[in-house]
């Protein structure tokens, strides 16, 4: 077993846990944690795929760099709409959010 | 089919010391019913992958990691966290139904991701990265990534204005 | 000028009441007044159109005029729809427009009070409408759908008092009896769409097959689609055996009774006789059963009319009567015959129902025994009402003599039985409108009666009723066979019979010498017969129970039917429906927990679909 899979199962056992929590937790806040730990190991997969890739380069570290700026931006905004949730509801429960009921 | 013929080299021992403290970490921040513990544990698995950035020999995007996630993102959660009650935590109802309909699901899917990884052939290459990589990413960012590195920081201010104006309080609402 | 300049613009005829239908169902029922304006003007306009129709053609030989336009194409098969304007269109365009335009005006007065005026306009519009777009249909197809809207209209004007049980049971009993004529309409055409040549179902080329390529369908089909067609015109025209829906419709508003179940839609059927003739004639089976249905109804509706004392219900059978003539005309060969006993039937008729409905507008009542002597305070009603009767029962020079006289010579040509029949049914004609004159408008003033006479719009559309129907049979006499020739260049000559004369004006005379004997001087006693033959009486007061048959026979039966069915529709169908109605809400209320508003349970679902399908996709390798 190369270190590229090491890394690879590493990354799915960190996306795999990081989908449970934005499965399964209410707290809002903990579920955008849960996003941002899926992001990582995607950050992980370019990075170990730049290194021991079929071309590596350093272009998936580049991207990993966007990736991470792109999960800044979406952590700035989530905070933001949650907070104004909560002003609303005086909740974060995300199971509250039920808006779209059909 | 499983064949663990590892070498033992210093690169692996690094790896699996790291990977154990990330693993650690997420699991904690799932099992946590504070939601600080959470975001503790969650930054001690950010620290964990900025070393194993650092192990993959990419020394500025763990840097970057440190800086952004365990700096920046985890700070931001602790504010959102000081800024809302979370009285009730701990004490919800149970969804067993979800709880189980979700494990599964995301046992089946990393099933299938393992099942994929251990089915792919990577050829076996180096990288002909130099000692110097932050200045070959430098380089880079300013010539061939320089427009879509312009759009990333045209997003981040959009993100932060735009967050600016939906948490500020205003005026006429109670 | 050209001489189809106007017949361009035929379309327009049937465009302006039914535009006016359409604006007095938009408007509503505010109206009042005005909406009844808007209806006579439409009217009025139609009228104005096809006289200049009929003029351009009378100038001349203005050539026949047709219009068509593809309505459906499905495959090769092409439906058409079209109008074609002919003499035998024109006449009809005029008479309807005019009784139409009459109608209306003089309903202006006779529905006055009535909270609906504007609905009852636009059904009447409705009605004027499709009648002008059935006689201008060039095929069948639309002719049909034209058949059935006049059905409609008749059924929603009969029914118009629907407050009225008898009103409401006679709309259903209309509506329903005529069906059955229909069906057999219906079937006769998808026959004839089967068997002609080409599928066409327009009036010239179901001539063309007929005249040139005789053979092209079997005698045998040829007859069976003449009778299922004939099935058609008995119920539209009220033929025995299904007259019986047009005395009960007399429960409509007496301006009804006079454009529809008089002059215009009980004619569609002798209408729609001639102009599929042609089938008629190359089956003898078919012509002798309609002359034999069409004698056998005239002298059977003569008698029923002698013993009714509803004044409408007397001129409802002599309708069936006169119609009966009609078909008898076209069964012996006689077209002219039926078109213009029709022409003139339609003024004197609408004539006698618009004067009817004048004295029941005075007196309050329907019954015959319960007026008299109102001659003189209804002078103009009493004057054109008496000229309608003598229209009716044939006395020369009135047009009732002139187009009775075509037929009876015809009919003494053909089948001299026959000729004998229609001469005793003219006497019973005669003497059961004398009947009903003199005991309307004769003798003695009833007390506490203050009938008076009717206002102007009511008494001028009878005046000129009154005088087309003492001048519009010279049109066609024996020594002057105008109309024939006009309406069918190529038909057969008129020949004058002094025989057929003498004979059918003496029983006019004579009809109404006994009924003066009887009902004003009294020479003959009124209860003579009943008291020798009380049964015979009582028999044909009751319409030779026709009715009560019609009621063990058929309603019964089907009323029957119709309880098993509605138990298997209550079980068996709504339970189908009830269970399939409950399984979809079920459904919708399963998918709808899906759509519980809950973000997390949209991502489960999205993740488990996603690793369904990846396994779905992936393992297609294993197998």
């Amino acid at each position: 077993m190369s270190m590229l899979s090491s890394y690879l199962t590493l990354a799915a056992v960190l996306f795999c846990i990081g989908l449970y929590g934005v499965l399964t937790k209410r707290n809002a806040i903990i579920v955008l944690l849960s996003i941002e730990l899926m992001l990582n190991a995607v950050n992980l997969n370019l990075i170990a795929f730049s290194k021991y890739g079929v071309q590596p380069s350093l272009a998936g570290q580049i991207f990993s760099l966007f990736t991470i700026s792109v999960a800044a931006a979406e952590a700035a905004v989530g905070i933001a709409v949650l907070i104004v949730l909560y002003r609303g509801r005086a909740s974060v429960n995300v199971d509250e959010f039920d808006e779209l009921r059909g | 089919m499983l064949n663990f013929n590892i070498d033992f080299t210093g690169e692996f021992v690094a790896f699996f010391l790291l990977s154990v403290c990330a693993i650690v970490g997420a699991v904690l921040a799932i099992n946590f019913t504070k939601v600080v513990h959470t975001a503790l544990s969650i930054a001690l698995t950010f620290v964990a992958l900025a070393g194993l950035y650092i192990v993959l020999e990419a020394e500025f995007i763990a840097f970057v990691q440190v800086l952004l996630y365990v700096g920046a993102i985890t700070i931001l959660m602790i504010f959102g966290i000081m800024m809302t009650k979370h009285d009730g935590e701990g004490t919800e109802p149970a969804r067993p139904l979800l709880e189980t309909l979700a494990a599964i699901g995301c046992l089946c899917l990393f099933g299938i991701l393992f099942y994929a990884i251990r089915n792919a052939n990577f050829p076996a290459q180096h990288a002909p990265f130099t000692d110097d990589n932050t200045r070959e990413i430098g380089k880079l960012l300013f010539t061939q990534y320089a427009i879509p590195f312009e759009l990333v920081s045209v997003l981040l201010t959009v993100a932060f204005i735009g967050s600016i104006a939906l948490a500020k309080r205003e005026v006429n609402t109670p | 000028m050209d001489n189809t300049f106007f017949a361009e613009y035929a379309w327009l005829v049937p465009l302006f009441p039914f535009i006016a239908f359409a604006v007095l169902t938009a408007m509503g029922k505010g109206l009042k007044k005005t909406g009844a304006w808007i209806g006579t003007i439409a009217s009025f306009l139609s009228l104005v159109l096809s006289l200049c129709i009929a003029g351009e053609r009378l100038s001349g030989n203005a050539p026949d005029y047709g219009n068509q336009m593809d309505w459906i194409t499905i495959g090769k098969l092409k439906l058409v729809a079209g109008f074609e304007v002919t003499n035998l269109s024109t006449l009809m365009l005029v008479v309807v427009t005019l009784v139409a335009f009459l109608v209306n005006l003089y309903s202006q007065g006779y529905m006055k009070k009535d909270e609906r005026i504007s609905t009852f306009f636009a059904y009447v519009a409705l009605f004027t409408s499709s009648m002008l777009g059935l006689v201008l249909s060039d095929n069948l197809l639309t002719f049909y759908i034209f058949w059935e809207l006049v059905g409609v209209c008749s059924f929603l004007l009969v029914g118009f008092w629907y407050q009225k049980p008898e009103a409401k049971a006679a709309a259903k009993k209309a509506f329903i009896v005529t069906r059955i004529g229909d069906l057999g309409l219906l079937i006769g055409l998808l026959l004839l769409f089967w068997y002609m040549p080409g599928h066409a179902l327009d009036f010239t080329t179901l001539h063309n097959v007929y005249d040139t390529q005789s053979g092209a369908i079997s005698t045998g089909i040829t007859t069976l689609i003449a009778l299922l067609i004939f099935v058609g015109a008995v119920g539209k025209s009220g033929q025995f055996p299904l007259h019986v829906w047009l005395p009960d419709a007399m429960e409509g508003p007496t301006p009804i009774s006079a454009l529809i179940h008089a002059a215009t839609m009980v004619a569609a059927g002798v209408f729609l006789v001639v102009r599929t003739f042609d089938i008629f004639e190359a089956s003898q089976v078919a012509m002798n059963t309609v002359a034999i249905v069409g004698a056998f109804t005239a002298i059977f509706a003569a008698t029923i009319g002698l013993a009714q004392n509803d004044i409408k219900r007397i001129l409802a059978y002599s309708t069936v009567s006169q119609l009966g003539y009609m078909m008898l005309a076209l069964g012996v060969g006689s077209v002219t015959g039926a078109m213009f006993h029709l022409f003139t039937h339609a003024f004197f008729k609408a004539l006698l129902f618009l004067g009817a409905g004048s004295v029941i507008h005075s007196v309050h009542t329907q019954d015959i025994r319960e007026m008299g002597g109102l001659g003189r305070k209804m002078k103009i009603t009493a004057w054109t009402f008496g000229l309608g009767s003598l229209a009716l029962s044939g006395i020369p020079p009135f047009s009732g003599f002139w187009s009775k006289d075509a037929i009876l010579t015809a009919a003494l040509d053909k089948q001299p039985i026959l000729f004998v029949v229609a001469v005793i049914a003219a006497f019973f004609t005669a003497l059961y409108m004398a009947r009903l004159f003199f005991l309307v408008f004769a003798g003695k003033p009833r007390e506490g009666q203050h009938a008076k006479e009717s206002s102007s719009v009511m008494t001028i559309p009878l005046i000129v009723l009154a005088v087309l129907a003492t001048v519009s049979g010279f049109v066609e006499t024996p020594f002057n066979g105008w109309l024939g020739h006009w309406l069918f260049p190529e038909g057969a000559e008129h020949d004058a019979s002094g025989l057929v004369m003498v004979v059918s004006a003496a029983v006019g005379l004579l009809g109404l010498y006994i009924g003066w004997l009887t009902f004003v001087k009294g020479t003959i006693r009124r209860n003579a017969i009943s008291d020798r033959a009380p049964g015979l009486v009582t028999l044909v007061a009751r319409k030779y129970y026709i009715d009560e048959l019609y009621h063990v026979l058929f309603v019964r039966p089907l009323q029957g039917l119709g309880k098993v069915l509605d138990l298997f529709d209550d079980y068996v169908i709504d339970g189908v429906v009830r269970l399939t109605g409950h399984g979809a809400s079920a459904l919708g209320r399963l998918n709808s927990r899906l759509q519980g508003g809950q973000v997390q349970t949209y991502a489960l679902t999205a993740l488990i679909s996603i690793v369904i399908l990846v396994v779905a996709i992936a393992g297609r390798r294993f197998w």
